[in-house]
C-alpha cells in the first residue's frame, strides 16, 4: 500500500500533547498521590563485588516514620530473581535477586528497601542500615575478566563471558589471501546510557480487598512489565494492572523489568499499602541500565581501489553484572556483531562476538543498541583505510555501498534489506555540503594553520521488525504490537494502543492514520496508551517499531471500522457501500455529496437504534481490536548519512562543530515534523555521547561519575544548528510504507564528528580511535604525535 | 537526594546571623542562592544543622558603583553583575560572571556566596583576586575588611571565621584605558572551568607594559596571582614572545589537581594557552 493524496498522513500537523507537556500539566509517576502511600529508598551496595554477611536494622526500630524494611534474605523465599536467558547455545545466564543476597555485584546494587513516612525519612533511615560486607576480588576490565583464569562472578560458571558465538559467511580466507591491502584496527566505544529527563519511578499498590497489584511505572513497555512481575512475584497476571502515565522519556533505558518495582511489589504485597519509589539521578547514573561500552577489533581485506573484499571481526561488550530482562545479555553484541558490515556490499564476513560479565551495572538496550559501535567502528575504519590507500573518503564509500537499485538484499550479516538510499544519501550530503568547496577552503585553512576537517557516517538500521527476533535469541519474540479503534455512540473515535508514547508524539500520529483512514477529522480521535486494563496487549515502544506496527494497527483496524460505517450507511440510504465515501464526519454518495449521512447519525444508529442495523451487524462491529507484524517480520530498513564539518583548537583539544548535515530517509514520514524531532534528538544525545557522557570505574569498580557535576549530558548550546534534508524510499513490506526512526538519529554522530576529527588533525597524523571526543584526549594525541617519529612512546 | 533534617532560621538584621554563627558555628551554613549549598546538602555531602536564610536582608542587596570600587552586598544576584553600568566599569567582571552556570544559576545565586564558598573554580573568585577586592567581613565584634590576597585560604576555605558573615565585597575597578581579557575552558557552557585566566595590561606612554595584572583560577587549591610574572612584564614590549614567555612562566610551576573532567597536566596546559591568549586579547583592548 502506498499513500496517495491525503489529508492528514505526511503532514506537519502540530503535536497535540505538546500544550499538556509545555505548560507542565502533565502527571508523571511522581505526581501521583494515593491514600496511605509510602515512600521507599534503597540500601545500595559501596562495593563492586562482595559477600554480605548480614543487614543490621537494629537502629531503625522506633525512628519516626519508619514501617518496614525488606532484605535479600527475605525476599528470597518468596520472590524468583529476574533471569532472562538468551536461546544461544551455550549462553549463560544470571540470576539477579531484586535485592542481592547473599552476593552484591556492583556498586549501586539494591540490597535492602526501607519503606518510610516521607522520601526524606526513607533516606535518613538507609543511612542507619548497617551492612556487612566481606569484599571479594572485582573485575573491571572485560578483557581480563574474559580470560579463563579470572574468578568467576556467578554460581556455575567457569569463566564470565555470557555468550561467545562466531558466525561466518563466504569465503573470508580467500578474500584475505587475495587482498592488495589489509586494513587492522581497534576502536573503543566507551560506557555511557540513555538519561531519560523524567528518572525511573514507581508506585506499587496491592488491594488485598480485591487481590489486585496496580503498578504505576514510568515504563515504555507496560504489558510485558505485567508479565514479568507475574511470572517473577507467581502472581495471577489477570490481577496486575500495570499504568504508565505521562512518561519523560524513555531511550530504551525504560523498557526493562527492574529489580526496584519487584521489590515493591513485594513490599506492597507485604503491607496492604501503596509504596512510591522516584530514583535520584545517583541511582539512575550507578544502578538503572548502561549501555554501549563495546571494543571491536576488525581487519578489512582489500583491493588496491578501495573495493572491500572481505571484514573480520571481533566483538566485545562489558555487559556488566547481569542479564537483563527481557533482552539478556547478548542483544548489544550481536547487534553490533551483525551491523559492523551494515551499510557495505560485503559478502565474505567472519565476526566473533564476545560479551563479558564484570563488576559494573548490567548493559541495557539505549537509543541504537549496538549500532552506534559498530557505525563508529566501520566508518572509522573505513576513514583511516582510505587515508591509508590515498582513495577519498566519499570515494571509498560509492564504491562499497549497497546499490540504490539492489534492494530486496540478503546481506552477508543474515538481514534482509527492503529498501534503502545509501548512494542517494551521500550524493545528497555532497552537495547540500558542498564538499568540493569543502576541500579547497580546508587546504586554504591548513596553509593557516587552522585544522578544520570534515566526516561522512551512514547507517542502515532495521526498525519495525518483528519475527526477525528469533535470530537475536531474545526469550520473547517481540512480534505484534495492537490497536483497539471503537466508535462511540456520538460518532467519535477511541484508539487505544499497546505501544507506549514518551516523546514519540503517538497522540498526533497514531491520530493522523485513523483519521485518514476512517474519514474523520483529526479532532474526533481520542488516542490512549499505558493502561493494561484498557489497551489491547502488546510489546510497548522501543527498536523504532511504533510507526510501523502501530501506524499498521491502527490502519488495518480504522479500516475495518470505516468498512463497518460504509455498510451502514449503504444500507441506511440504500445505496451500495462502494459508491459511498467518507469525507471530514460525513458519508457521502460518490458523485452526489449531498446525499449524506454523518458519522454521528450513523453512530448514534449503531449503538441506539440496533434495529435499523443491516442483517447480521450488532455495535460490536463498531470496536475491533488489530495486530500487526509487519509481515514478513524483517523490518523495514531507514539509512541516513551524517556530515560534520569542524574546527579544531590544536592548542587546547577543543573544537567547534561548524556543521551538521543530517540526510534521513525514513520511506513515508507520517509526520515530518515528528520525524524532524527524532532526528534532532537522537543526534543530540549522540553528539552527547561523543563529546561528554561518560560511566567511568575505578580499579576497585567504585563509580567516578555518580552525579550530573560528572557526567555531563549536552545542552542546548552545545548541539550545533542541525541541517536536516528528507529522502523517501518507501517500505515495500509495511502498511502505508512507513519505516521507524526513533533510534536513528543516535548512531552516527559518534563515527561522525570521530572522522570530521581526524580529518581535521589528519596532517599531524592522526586518527580517533577511542571515544569520548574530550579535548584532554585529543590535546594528548596531538602532542604526542607533534613530537618527531623516534621519541614518541 | 533529600538533604537530612536541619533547622532553619530566615533572619531580619546582620547582627542576628552573627548570633547564630556565634551559637552553631560550623554546624551553620549561610543560606543566600543556594545554589551550591542545596546540592551538597541533598548530596548529602554536608549535614548542616542550621540554615540561616539571609535573603530577608534587603539592606544587604546592592550593587554600588562609587570611589573606584564595585561593592557588592551579601544577597546581590550574580546575575546583576552583567548589567549595562557594571559592563562599563567593569567589563571584566561582567564577562566573567557571564560564565557562571546558566542564566537561572546566576538569577538566584549570589555574587558573595560564590566568594564565600571558595570553589577553586569558580569565576569570580579568580576575578576577586585579579581585582584586588576587599572582603567585608561581620562578626561578634564587629566588622573587618580581609584583603584578596589573604581571604582564600585553599578548597572552598576562607579567611572568615565560623563565627563570621561575608556582608560586602569591593572589587577595585580598573583604570578605563586599562586592557583586560578573562578566558575559561570548560567542557560546557556553565560548567567549571577547567582552566581560566584573568589579566588586566595598562600602557604605558613609550608604548610598553606599565603595570598588569594577571590571575588563573582552577589551577590549584584556590584562584592564585602570578606575581612573578606580572613583574616581569612591566616596561616590557608587548611582543607575542614575551606574552608567551610570561605565560609559561607562570604556568610552568603549576601542580594542578586531576579528576574525570581533565588531569593536571592538561589543566597546566590549557592555563598556560590562556593566559597567553588572555594577554593578547587585553593588550589589544588596552588605550
Amino acid at each position: 500500500m502506498t499513500v496517495g493524496a491525503t489529508k492528514y498522513i505526511g503532514r506537519r500537523v502540530r503535536r497535540r500533547e505538546d500544550p499538556r507537556f509545555l505548560t507542565g500539566a502533565t502527571r508523571y509517576v511522581d505526581d501521583l498521590e494515593l491514600p496511605r502511600m509510602l515512600y521507599a529508598a534503597f540500601v545500595r551496595s559501596i562495593h563492586a563485588h562482595a559477600a554480605i554477611r548480614g543487614v543490621r536494622a537494629e537502629r531503625l526500630v522506633g525512628q519516626p516514620g519508619f514501617v518496614s524494611l525488606l532484605t535479600g534474605a527475605e525476599l528470597a523465599d518468596s520472590v524468583k530473581a529476574i533471569r532472562c536467558d538468551a536461546r544461544f547455545p551455550g549462553f549463560k545466564g544470571t540470576d539477579w535477586p531484586a535485592l542481592a543476597w547473599p552476593r552484591v555485584r556492583f556498586v549501586g546494587e539494591a540490597i535492602a528497601v526501607v519503606a518510610a513516612a516521607n522520601r526524606y525519612v526513607a533516606e535518613d533511615l538507609v543511612d542507619l542500615v548497617e551492612v556487612d560486607y566481606e569484599p571479594l576480588p572485582v573485575l573491571v576490565d572485560p578483557e581480563e575478566a574474559a580470560k579463563p583464569d579470572a574468578p568467576p562472578l556467578h554460581g556455575g560458571w567457569n569463566d564470565n563471558v555470557f555468550v561467545d558465538r562466531s558466525t561466518s559467511a563466504g569465503d573470508v580466507h580467500h578474500a584475505f589471501s587475495s587482498a592488495e591491502y589489509v586494513f587492522e584496527g581497534t576502536y573503543v566505544m566507551h560506557r555511557h546510557t540513555g538519561f531519560p529527563l523524567e528518572g525511573r519511578a514507581c508506585i506499587a499498590d496491592y488491594s488485598p480487598a480485591t487481590r489486585t497489584l496496580t503498578v504505576y511505572s514510568a515504563t515504555q513497555i507496560p504489558h510485558l512489565l505485567r508479565t514479568g512481575l507475574a511470572d517473577i512475584l507467581s502472581f495471577p497476571e489477570q490481577n496486575i494492572r500495570v499504568i504508565s502515565p505521562d512518561v519523560g522519556g524513555g531511550f530504551g533505558i525504560k523498557a526493562h523489568l527492574f529489580p526496584e518495582e519487584v521489590a515493591l511489589c513485594a513490599l506492597a504485597l507485604r503491607l496492604g499499602r501503596p509504596v512510591k519509589w522516584v530514583e535520584d539521578v545517583r541511582e539512575h547514573l550507578t544502578s538503572s541500565v548502561h549501555a554501549r561500552d563495546h571494543r571491536h577489533a576488525i581487519r578489512i581485506a582489500f583491493r588496491r581501489d578501495g573495493t572491500i573484499l572481505g571484514v573480520e571481526a571481533r566483538v566485545l561488550v562489558d555487559v556488566g553484572a547481569y542479564s537483563v530482562w527481557p533482552w539478556s545479555a547478548a542483544l548489544d553484541v550481536g547487534q553490533a556483531g551483525a551491523m559492523i558490515v551494515g551499510p557495505y556490499a560485503v559478502t565474505n564476513y567472519r565476526v566473533r562476538m564476545l560479551g563479558v560479565a564484570t563488576n559494573k551495572c548490567p548493559l541495557g538496550p539505549y537509543r541504537g543498541v549496538g549500532r552506534p559501535a559498530a557505525c563508529f567502528t566501520i566508518e572509522r575504519a573505513l576513514d583511516d583505510a582510505a587515508r591509508a590507500l590515498e582513495i577519498d573518503p566519499v570515494d571509498i564509500r560509492l564504491k562499497n555501498y549497497i546499490p540504490d537499485d539492489a534492494y530486496p538484499y540478503h546481506h552477508v550479516n543474515s538481514h534482509v534489506y527492503d529498501s534503502a538510499s545509501l548512494v542517494a544519501s551521500l550524493r545528497k550530503a555532497v552537495a547540500v555540503i558542498d564538499y568540493g568547496q569543502f576541500r579547497r577552503d580546508q587546504e586554504r585553512a591548513r596553509k593557516e594553520g587552522r585544522y578544520v576537517g570534515i566526516g561522512f557516517a551512514a547507517y542502515i538500521e532495521q526498525t519495525g521488525h518483528t519475527h526477525e527476533f528469533v535470530q537475536r535469541g531474545t526469550p520473547i519474540t517481540f512480534s505484534y504490537d495492537s490497536a483497539r479503534v471503537s466508535l462511540d455512540p456520538s460518532g467519535k473515535v477511541t484508539v487505544q494502543t499497546s505501544l507506549h508514547s514518551h516523546g514519540q508524539g503517538h497522540e498526533t500520529t497514531f491520530a493522523q492514520v485513523a483519521a485518514e483512514r476512517l474519514g474523520v477529522p483529526l479532532d474526533d480521535v481520542r488516542i490512549e496508551f499505558g493502561d493494561t486494563r484498557a489497551t489491547p496487549y502488546g510489546m510497548g515502544t522501543f527498536a523504532s517499531r511504533s510507526a510501523v506496527l502501530g501506524g499498521g494497527a491502527v490502519w488495518k483496524a480504522a479500516d475495518i471500522i470505516r468498512k463497518a460505517l460504509l455498510r451502514l450507511a449503504g444500507h441506511v440510504m440504500e445505496v451500495s457501500p462502494d459508491d459511498l465515501d467518507v469525507v471530514d464526519g460525513v458519508v457521502l454518495v460518490k458523485g452526489a455529496p449531498h446525499r449524506r449521512v454523518s458519522v454521528a447519525q450513523l453512530a448514534r444508529l449503531a449503538f441506539h437504534h440496533t434495529e435499523r442495523l443491516p442483517q447480521g451487524m450488532t455495535a460490536a462491529d463498531f470496536s475491533t481490536v488489530q495486530i500487526y507484524d509487519a509481515p514478513p517480520g524483517t523490518g523495514a530498513w531507514t539509512n541516513s548519512l551524517h556530515a560534520a564539518i569542524v574546527d579544531i583548537d590544536v592548542r587546547t583539544g577543543v573544537f567547534k562543530i561548524l556543521r551538521y548535515v543530517i540526510v534521513e530517509d525514513c520511506g513515508n514520514m507520517i509526520n515530518p515534523l515528528v520525524v524532524d524531532g527524532q532526528v534532532h534528538g537522537g543526534a543530540a544525545q549522540g553528539i552527547g555521547g561523543a563529546l561528554f557522557e561518560h560511566l567511568r570505574y575505578d580499579e576497585l569498580g567504585q563509580m567516578l561519575s555518580p552525579t550530573l557535576m560528572e557526567y555531563l549530558l549536552p545542552s542546548a548550546e552545545e548541539i550545533p544548528p542541525l541541517e536536516v534534508v528528507h529522502l523517501t524510499t518507501p517500505s515495500p513490506f509495511t502498511i502505508g510504507g512507513f519505516k521507524g526512526l526513533g533510534e536513528g538519529g543516535a548512531i552516527a554522530p559518534m563515527a561522525t564528528l570521530g572522522n570530521a576529527v581526524s580529518d581535521a588533525l589528519a596532517p599531524l597524523g592522526i586518527a580517533v580511535h577511542t571515544l569520548p571526543l574530550t579535548p584532554d584526549r585529543l590535546l594528548a594525541l596531538i602532542e604526542e604525535h607533534a613530537q618527531p617519529p623516534e621519541e614518541r612512546r | 537526594m533529600k538533604p537530612p533534617p536541619f533547622e532553619y532560621r530566615a533572619v531580619r538584621h546582620v547582627e542576628e546571623v552573627v548570633e547564630h554563627l556565634a551559637r552553631y558555628g560550623t554546624d551553620a551554613k549561610i543560606l543566600a542562592g543556594g545554589q551550591s549549598l542545596i546540592p551538597m546538602m541533598k548530596l548529602r555531602l554536608i549535614r548542616p544543622a542550621l540554615l540561616i536564610d539571609i535573603n530577608p536582608l534587603h539592606s544587604l542587596n546592592h550593587v554600588r558603583l562609587s570611589s573606584g570600587y564595585l561593592a557588592v552586598g551579601a544577597t546581590a544576584r550574580v546575575r546583576e553583575l552583567e548589567s549595562a553600568d557594571v559592563r562599563n566599569c567593569c567589563p571584566l567582571v561582567s564577562a566573567a560572571a557571564a560564565h557562571v552556570g546558566h542564566a537561572p544559576i546566576r538569577n538566584r545565586g549570589t555574587v558573595c556566596g560564590s566568594l564565600a564558598h571558595a570553589d577553586p573554580a569558580a569565576e569570580l573568585p579568580l576575578v576577586a583576586v585579579c581585582l584586588d577586592a576587599e572582603f567585608e567581613a561581620q562578626g561578634p565584634g564587629g566588622r573587618r575588611t580581609i584583603a584578596a590576597r589573604e581571604f582564600f585560604r585553599s578548597y572552598f576555605t576562607t579567611a572568615l571565621a565560623a563565627e563570621e558573615v561575608l556582608v560586602e565585597v569591593r572589587l577595585r575597578m580598573m583604570p578605563p584605558e586599562a586592557g583586560w581579557a578573562f578566558m575559561e575552558l570548560s567542557k560546557r557552557a556553565g560548567d567549571f572551568a577547567l582552566a581560566a585566566a584573568a589579566v588586566i595590561l595598562e600602557r604605558g606612554s613609550s608604548g610598553t607594559i606599565r603595570h598588569a595584572r594577571l590571575a588563573l583560577g582552577a589551577i590549584a587549591d584556590r584562584p592564585i596571582r602570578c606575581w612573578d610574572a606580572e613583574k616581569a612584564l612591566v616596561n616590557q614590549e608587548a611582543t607575542p614572545d614575551v606574552f608567551r614567555a610570561a605565560a609559561a612562566a607562570a604556568t610552568d610551576a603549576l601542580d594542578p589537581p586531576s579528576d574525570v573532567h581533565g588531569s593536571g597536566k592538561y589543566r597546566r596546559h590549557v592555563a598556560r594557552v590562556l593566559l597567553e591568549r588572555a594577554l593578547l586579547e587585553a593588550w589589544s583592548r588596552a588605550r
